[in-house]
């Protein structure tokens, strides 16, 4: 087997290459609409009110919670509505978005400096600069990249995916060729943070003008820049850290747990400017290709631009478009351009329509099964997943598939294979909702019950005793009155006998 | 054949004191079969089914005195999984008990509430916060849409709030995956 491979995927080569991958600029918009809601950790909530006028990189909202993060303005202007807009999900359920309409001025907000040298900043403030510049993993995942790099404080080794995530995205590939330096410098930034003493820079062997221009950059002998063949889903965490180390993270375990931290090179050009160059997250590099546009490109655009901007800069044709956020294989398909890019778009896909492929019946040809990188039975899950077999499913290790879709590619009967599956995953997340509901109402009204019960039961023995008391009393003032009678009576017949011994005198 | 006799006598007696012992030493507390019906029931506390909650619903079936199909939040499918449980034929859910509706909770519109702690009172599962005399909520997690509290209030500032999907909670349908 060739060097650093890994069982399953499948080698597809980009379906629409480019001769030099770059960067192409693309000016701050008109307008912006930023996504409120965050992949992890639920809706931000806005810092400023409708009609504030904000500055380019200044934070509009705040997430609380666990990985707090933040959204900022990608141009200076006027917040113009805070409302639900579609988004590019597969549910098609509107989300909390922000609008800035912009004033052509791009005024920039007045950020303070980490200090001159990184390294004299402890590694805390340094992920502190990263969090304040709301960072997350650029790769499609989104989690908030300082939480990953806190909860792998200490790691021996620290992973750059350099691999792009699906075929025909090239964005990781542009970075690296435009901004090798500032890519090197990265990843020192985040060994600083992280503690790794080791680095492995992990580039497709498809990449070479990648590769090249990274070498002549590296003058770090602690990071060493390795080739893995080209192969889809080599970019997932595990299989990475597979291939390269041999370490196999068990299912419900993280990399950190093995002390390894793994970060994308986007993510990685993120922290430079972040921490070395001031600069939050407010614009990000796009891939705009498919059968539709006339030249595939690389963009840099602004966080909030509408898909529609940047897709016209790379010449589509007239024709019907099916456009899709995301790889050709994990990607979202939706109806229209009038979406914006946010954190995790990593590219865009304009196709000309053609009609969808028919699903057949799956006649059990098992190819589905060899493709699978993580060792599962397609096939098996398929089954249980149409019949709603949750139980089963799960037996057969429904959450540990990636949804890569590979399956989805090599099957001849053209089954949405891993569609099923994150049906089946959101249908077994419901159901656990669902049972712990139920679970507390039970509870909840045993609860009150018991409570009644018991109150009922106090205020009987409440009663009892209270009537207890009022007879003790009556019994006991009946005896004082008698006492008081008897000394009357005494007192009468004391008297009775001084008049008569008185008389008798 | 004296032997035989001797044999089966003194086994007989022996298996008797096993399981006369497996009886009190494994003796299953409770009603099974009520807990197995509950673990059924919506747990939605409503009352519909004519009995004070799911588990004197779940008891009375279990006794032989209630019907399955007497509870419109479980549904069709809760009546059918009752029928499996109890290995009876399924019926129809009564339409005398009220119609299945989609999942909501209530919510109150505090600035109508006079404090008047109707709805605590009626509430099955203390989902309600107040006092009296003080303006009262919802604590719309606890909520089980059982609409106890809706026609206790004498203000009417009890509404119903359908429960929606959200990016969270969406669970695609396979009617759409299938066809594309």
């Amino acid at each position: 087997m060739a060097r650093f491979a890994f069982k399953g995927g499948v080698h597809i080569p980009n379906p629409y290459p480019v001769r030099k991958s770059e960067i192409k600029q693309v000016p701050p918009p008109e307008q912006v609409v930023l996504l409120l809601q965050q992949r992890v950790g639920g809706e931000a909530k806005p810092c400023v009110k409708l009609g504030d006028r904000v500055l380019t990189g200044q934070i509009i909202a705040q997430t609380t919670g666990k990985f707090p993060t933040n959204v900022h303005a990608s141009i200076s202007g006027v917040i113009s509505a805070i409302e639900k807009r579609p988004i590019p999900h597969p549910s098609g359920i509107d989300a909390m978005c922000m609008v800035i309409d912009s004033d052509g001025k791009d005024e920039w907000i007045e950020i303070e400096k980490c200090d001159k040298e990184f390294l004299n900043c402890t590694p805390d403030k340094v992920i502190q600069r990263i969090r304040e510049a709301g960072i997350v993993g650029m790769g499609g995942a989104g989690f908030p990249t300082h939480a990953k790099i806190t909860n792998a404080q200490g790691a021996h080794t620290l992973i750059i995916n350099a691999t792009e995530c699906e075929p025909g995205i090239m964005c990781d590939d542009s970075l690296m060729q435009e901004y090798p330096r500032e890519i090197i410098r990265g990843i020192e930034v985040l060994m600083h943070a992280c503690g790794a003493k080791k680095v492995i820079v992990a580039i497709e062997d498809d990449k070479p003008e990648a590769l090249n221009s990274l070498l002549m950059y590296n003058f770090n002998n602690r990071i060493s820049i390795e080739q893995i063949p080209t192969k889809y889903t080599s970019g997932a965490e595990k299989l990475l850290i597979k291939a390269l180390l041999g370490i196999e993270i068990q299912s419900g375990a993280y990399a950190s747990d093995h002390g390894i931290l793994c970060q994308n090179v986007g993510t990685v050009k993120a922290i430079y400017d972040a921490v070395i160059d001031n600069k939050p997250l407010i614009s990000r590099v796009v891939t705009v290709t498919g059968s539709a546009v006339k030249s595939p490109r690389n963009y840099e655009a602004r966080l909030g631009t509408s898909f529609a901007q940047v897709v016209e800069s790379s010449e589509p044709n007239n024709q019907a478009h099916h456009i899709r956020m995301g790889g050709m294989m994990m990607g979202v398909d939706i109806p229209n351009a009038q979406y914006s890019i946010c954190k995790i778009t990593n590219c865009i896909f304009v196709n000309n329509k053609k009609p969808q492929p028919t699903v057949k019946e799956c006649i059990r040809c098992s190819a589905c099964a060899p493709v699978c990188p993580v060792n599962l039975l397609p096939q098996q899950l398929y089954w249980h997943s149409k019949s709603e077999n949750i139980e089963k499913a799960l037996e057969y290790n429904l959450t540990d598939c990636i949804e890569c879709g590979c399956c989805n590619y090599v099957c001849p009967s053209n089954i949405p294979l891993s569609e099923y599956f994150s049906f089946a995953k959101a249908l077994e997340r419901k159901l656990t909702r669902e049972e712990q509901r139920i679970d507390r109402s039970r509870e909840r009204f045993e609860f009150r019950e018991y409570r009644l019960e018991r109150n009922k039961k106090e205020r009987t023995e409440m009663m009892a005793a209270k009537k207890k008391a009022l007879k003790e009393k009556m019994a006991k003032d009946k005896e004082k009155d008698q006492e008081q009678k008897d000394k009357i009576a005494q007192a009468m017949a004391r008297v009775e006998q001084a008049k008569e011994d008185k008389n008798n005198a | 054949m004296i032997e035989s006799v001797v044999i089966f006598s003194i086994l007989t007696l022996a298996l008797g004191l096993v399981l006369g012992y497996a009886a009190i030493r494994f003796k299953v507390e409770g009603n099974p079969l009520v807990d197995q019906i509950d673990a059924i029931l919506p747990q939605t506390q409503c009352g519909q089914c004519d009995f004070p909650g799911c588990r004197p619903y779940a008891q009375a079936l279990a006794k032989g005195e209630a019907q399955i199909n007497q509870c419109p939040p479980g549904g069709q499918e809760g009546a059918d999984a009752l029928a499996e449980l109890l290995d009876v034929e399924s019926l129809e859910l009564n339409a005398e008990h009220g119609e299945t509706k989609p999942g909501h909770v209530v919510y109150v519109d505090e600035k109508l509430c006079i404090g008047c702690t109707l709805c605590i009172q009626a509430c099955p599962v203390d989902a309600f916060v107040g006092s009296s005399k003080v303006m009262t909520t919802v604590i719309a997690k606890e909520c089980t849409g059982c609409d106890l509290c809706i026609p206790v209030c004498p203000v009417d500032c009890i509404y119903v709030k359908e429960l929606t999907p959200t990016l969270g909670t969406y669970v695609p349908s396979l009617g759409e995956i299938a066809h594309g």
